[in-house]
């Protein structure tokens, strides 16, 4: 947003100039306003840490990240890029297998992943599509380019904070709003519905979908509510729902009705104890069955881990070539893979450089931040690589973008860093980008930890017209 | 309508009016301290009893401490194991809204949430200590603009409805309850007329129905036309004919067809019989009578809230039961036979008082 010597990017000119006009005591004002709305409207997510149930709001800075709409068309045309190669590698490791077989792709590492369920091999899903709905974390860089860092095939999260969000900065900055060109995001919910209808196993017309959530409990409650709400469809809970002869239903005052999509906001293994784990009561038994049968869609497809495995994301790039025969247009990581011995000797002999990260965890746990650790630390996790090289892989360091963020302590706007995750959702005839997505903030000064379990906020993110073509 | 969202529809609607009932009885009561020449002791003992909160309140406190306004106000206000507190009935409510989130319209959702913080934050214990008459009138307010919200923002179709059965029947048990208070007080106290008037008075503000029975009975006030009109009126919305004749209503639109055997007919024919026994029924002055009146129509009232909660589930196979809910009971004064109610148990959980 900010140049490098201090002065608004000219995109974002316009945007800055409104903030300008505001006393830094009314910027506080408005800033506890739209935190107070939130928390009102229980726009919160639940701290899995805290026994009981405490909810908060994720903290919103009010001061908006902006984006050229010039920008913005390449990171579309990579991400939908990226997801077409992503589904048709799922498409494959639950088919043919043909990648096991590609040079530069190591299949041990592949067939290795936490998340691969081989158990799924030769069912095709009902509606084609296995990723309708993604979240991929990007970061940019200090070149200024964006580089994917995480791809989230199976469940992500965020986006109602995305839509929440904007109707808070909506109030307060109208003009600015309409002044900067920012492309709108409330219509989101309505994209998604018309995305899981097109995988519908009968006529979309006469689908009946439903979000399945894991209850009420769940730490992303709000946004199960928020979509089901917004997209009119209804929210279960997985005892709502069971299956006779491999037809899904779900039990109404009137007695069952027929389900034919579900949007699951569970994780795979506890989607169907039947299928997954037997010791279970958790799920609806017979799920995969009528999966397999093909009379329900489940979104997104069980088994994606295996696409967004840490382990996989070095070698995606190869697999965008592989299948679509194109060079990445997005840029991504450099990634040492501790499954390669060279990678390996590299990593634990370079620690204190490097960051390193648990290929099967998420939320910025299982991490070693090698710069700041102490030595006992970084021992500690020399040994655990060492012991399974295969769990590890390490970057170096990405100095994270940073934008203006207010400072409620010391009341003033400070430089704090931030990624972006991006939702893309996807039918058959192509894959259609929120324009904005979820720009996470480290709120703490110094700190790269943006995950909201971890101290971090978020911002709305104003993506302008593209004028240039 | 799925079977779980339906139970919890029906559930919110019965803790929204509680709240309201209980704030405004304790409300009420206050006043009536000051309004009648009776011992303050006499104004509190009979809200603890009519509760139901008796027996685990004088096992904590002791039976002297029925007398003591503070002591119950606390205990009705705040006590978290009291299942029938303010406290609890707002936790309770604000959880059901959670479940049903995605029926209830953002408006009363926000409003519900709104009184569920502020009941759980500094504000509200401040308000209670320093102006106790505007913490009831807060929750009151909250909880009446929550349920006109309902009827104003959300569509009026099987939700609503469902809603909306569960606070014409929770508001049946509480008119009893609060109509059922009279004995308690008047049987230990040389009946005076003044103080008479003065608790009819009471009991008809506790009931919101003091306007509205002033303009039918243009201030003629007895124990017979104060109890009749709680008890028989058929356009004041918080008598129980009124209230169950409008359930019966309701299922009918929940179920059509319930008036025959088939879905929703088991309630249905339960609560017509009752509207058809009350129909046929005329109050006599005494205490004894009305009472069991009360007692009987409480009773059967619980019932029919077990038997909608069967119906909920559908026709087929058994739902997993969401836990135990909080039935209020009737319960008994001390001169008359002990009547065990609201123990029904429902096929999506048991309801125990």
């Amino acid at each position: 947003m900010i140049d490098v010597d201090g002065t608004p990017r000219s995109h974002s000119r316009r945007a800055t100039r409104i903030l300008d006009g505001l006393t830094p005591k009314e910027f506080a004002k408005a800033q506890s306003l739209a935190e107070l709305s939130l928390y009102s409207q229980g726009v919160t997510f639940s701290v899995y840490s805290d026994q009981r149930g405490t909810e908060k709001i994720f903290p919103i800075c009010l001061v908006p990240r902006v984006i050229s709409g010039a920008e913005w068309s390449r990171v579309e045309k990579g991400l939908a890029q990226r997801i077409a190669a992503l589904n048709l590698f799922l498409d494959d490791m639950y088919g043919e297998q043909t990648v096991l077989k590609a040079k530069n792709i190591p299949a041990d590492l592949i067939l290795g992943a936490k998340f691969f369920l081989p158990k799924l091999r030769g069912i095709r899903p009902p509606g084609k599509v296995r990723i309708p709905i993604a979240g991929i974390d990007l970061i940019r860089s200090p070149d200024g380019v964006f580089r994917v860092l995480e791809d989230n095939l199976r469940t992500p999260s965020g986006v109602s904070y995305v839509v929440e969000n904007r109707l808070v900065t909506k109030r307060i900055f109208q003009s600015a709003i309409e002044e900067s060109a920012v492309r709108p995001v409330e219509q989101y919910p309505m994209h998604l519905a018309e995305t899981l209808r097109a995988i519908s196993p009968v006529d979309p017309a006469d689908t009946r979908i439903v979000l399945l959530t894991p209850g009420s409990f769940n730490s992303a409650y709000f946004e199960h509510t928020f979509l089901a709400r917004t997209m009119g469809v209804e929210l279960v809970e997985p005892s709502d729902l069971f299956v006779e002869d491999d037809i899904v239903y779900v039990r109404t005052i009137r007695g069952p009705e027929r389900v034919h999509v579900v949007y699951r906001r569970i994780d795979d293994a506890y989607l169907d104890p039947e299928f997954f784990r037997p010791d279970s009561l958790l799920g609806v038994p017979g799920l995969m069955r009528a999966y397999a049968a093909g009379n329900v869609a489940l979104a997104n497809a069980p088994g994606n881990g295996v696409a967004d495995d840490k382990a996989v994301y070095p070698f995606v790039p190869d697999l965008i070539k592989h299948y679509l025969g194109e060079e990445a247009i997005l840029a991504q990581v450099d990634t040492f893979v501790c499954a390669r011995p060279n990678d390996l000797t590299y990593v634990v002999e370079n620690l204190a450089k490097l960051v390193v990260k648990a290929v099967d965890e998420a939320g910025g746990y299982g991490m070693l931040m090698g710069p700041q650790a102490s030595v006992a630390e970084r021992d500690d996790f020399r040994r655990r690589i060492l012991a399974e090289p295969r769990r590890y892989i390490a970057q170096h360091r990405v100095e994270l973008s940073t934008c203006p963020t207010w400072d409620p302590a010391a009341e003033k706007l400070a430089p704090r860093r931030v990624d972006l995750r991006p939702f893309i959702l996807t039918q058959q005839s192509g894959s259609w980008v929120l324009p904005g997505g979820l720009t996470r903030v480290a709120l703490v000064e110094g700190s790269y930890v943006v995950n909201s379990s971890q101290g971090g906020g978020s911002k709305d993110t104003w993506v302008q017209k593209d004028t240039s073509s | 309508m799925i079977s779980r969202v339906a139970d919890h529809c029906f559930w919110f609607g019965r803790y929204m009016d509680r709240a309201e009932s209980t704030a405004r009885l304790l409300q009420v009561t206050r006043t009536l301290v000051f309004d009648a020449d009776i011992p303050v002791t006499q104004c509190w003992k009979p809200l603890v009893i009519v509760s139901g909160a008796e027996p685990i309140f004088t096992k904590r406190f002791g039976a002297g401490a029925m007398g003591n306004g503070e002591m119950v106000q606390s205990y009705m206000t705040w006590e978290p194991e009291n299942l029938v507190s303010l406290h609890t009935s707002v936790r309770a409510a604000r959880e059901s809204a959670r479940v049903i989130r995605d029926v209830l319209s953002l408006e009363a959702w926000e409003e519900v949430n709104e009184l569920y913080h502020w009941m759980n934050g500094e504000d509200a214990k401040e308000v209670y200590r320093t102006n106790r008459e505007q913490f009831y009138r807060r929750v009151r307010r909250a909880t009446q603009l929550v349920l006109g919200l309902v009827r104003s923002t959300m569509l009026h179709d099987t939700p609503m409805s469902l809603l909306w059965a569960g606070v014409m029947l929770e508001r049946v048990g509480q008119t009893a309850r609060t109509l059922d208070m009279h004995p308690h007080t008047m049987e230990l106290e040389s009946a005076h007329q003044i103080v008479e008037v003065a608790i009819w008075l009471s009991l008809l503000r506790a009931s919101s129905g003091y306007e509205a029975f002033v303009k039918k009975h243009q201030g003629r006030i007895s124990a017979q036309t104060v109890a009749s009109f709680l008890v028989f009126d058929r356009s004041f919305p918080r008598s129980l004919r009124y209230c169950l004749g409008s359930a019966r209503k309701i299922l009918t639109d929940i179920w059509p067809g319930a008036e025959d055997p088939g879905p929703g007919h088991a309630p249905y024919d339960r609560l017509d019989a009752l509207t058809k026994w009350l129909d046929k029924r005329a109050v006599t002055a005494t205490p004894a009578a009305i009472h069991d009146l009360l007692t009987h129509i409480v009773d059967e009232t619980a019932t029919i809230c077990s038997s909608i909660g069967r119906e909920i589930v559908g026709p087929p196979a058994p739902a997993k039961a969401p836990g135990a809910r909080q039935e209020q009971s009737m319960t008994t004064t001390t001169n008359m036979t002990a009547t065990a109610t609201g123990t029904g148990t429902s096929a999506s959980g048991t309801r125990t008082q």
